[in-house]
């Protein structure tokens, strides 16, 4: 029940959702590892999209338009928060050299 | 003057070169992976940037082999385009910032490598487990996934969310007008 007719052939949906998971732990792997804010935010862009994949793939699977749906709401989310995430960060940078996320620990201007 | 403007298809299909879309498959996950790995593992934040924008066109070919055309195109055009951009203003603006030395957190590394092997597993351990439901009939692959579908749900059923989206949209780009204003005591 999970195969996937695409183009005649037979792909199954679980090799899409394990690439879909298999980006999302690398997201999460730079959100823990790296010390940089920007490539925090691209990290989190990844398991963003990560978890689009895996809407996408399960609308394709059921037929349902819905996910897809939600892929596009999702994106439009993603979108507000890199522009607002950015903004921060442009802020921040004004008033102190912030490579290192732990710089920022403070919480005080 | 009676040439088709587009091959006549069968609806799935069928019988011709059966392993491409097999193919196509692996090349777009196999490239998402690498462009996946080079955002953790560059150093550069440009060269991560970049990597990701291959992760994404990569993503858009995986989206157009499930038949989701329109949000393919959004993938390139809003993603790759407008997103991964501003991601690249910001560099150019911010300068060079080069990742060195290491955090105050002793252990990090250790520590984040194994919640990734853990969540890996956790990941791993639910993929055993999905209950795959039986697909809506009823539903024509020519028709799944194209502009007209996808509106035909956003203006209907869904019309209420997609007028919220415009409203977060709004409040998102005034918080960074505000963020990034110029400050009296700056002047």
């Amino acid at each position: 029940m999970s195969n996937l007719n695409i183009g005649g052939s037979q792909l199954d949906a679980s090799w899409f959702l394990l690439l879909g998971a298999i980006l999302f732990v690398l997201g999460a792997a730079g959100v823990l590892v790296r010390r940089n804010p920007l490539v925090i935010l691209i990290s989190i862009e990844l398991m963003l999209n990560a978890a689009n994949l895996t809407l996408v793939t399960f609308s394709r699977q059921l037929m349902n338009i819905e996910g897809q749906l939600f892929a596009l709401m999702s994106m439009t989310v993603a979108a507000a928060e890199a522009v607002v995430g950015l903004a921060i960060l442009v802020d921040i940078f004004r008033t102190r050299d912030a490579e290192d996320i732990d710089d920022l620990s403070e919480l005080k201007g | 003057m009676a040439t088709p403007l587009s091959p006549t298809l069968s609806p799935e299909g069928r019988g011709r070169k059966p392993s491409l879309a097999i193919a196509v498959f692996f090349v777009a996950a196999a490239m998402a992976v690498l462009g996946g790995i080079g955002v953790v593992a560059f150093h550069q934040p440009i060269r991560s940037v970049l990597s990701l924008v291959v992760v994404m066109l990569s993503l858009s070919v995986l989206f157009l082999l499930l038949s989701a055309q329109f949000i393919f195109a959004v993938q390139i055009i809003v993603y790759a385009g407008a997103v991964m951009v501003l991601f690249l203003f910001v560099i150019a603006l911010l300068g060079p910032a080069r990742e060195l030395g290491r955090g105050r957190l002793r252990f990090q590394t250790w520590l984040s490598a194994l919640f990734v092997l853990v969540l890996l597993g956790l990941m791993w351990a639910m993929l055993q487990g999905v209950q795959y439901r039986q697909p809506d009939s009823g539903v024509s692959l020519s028709f799944f996934g194209t502009v007209q579908s996808i509106a035909v749900g956003l203006f209907t059923t869904y019309l209420y969310p997609f007028e919220l989206t415009s409203i977060l949209l709004l409040v998102a780009a005034i918080g960074a007008i505000y963020l990034s204003r110029k400050r009296i005591d700056d002047l």
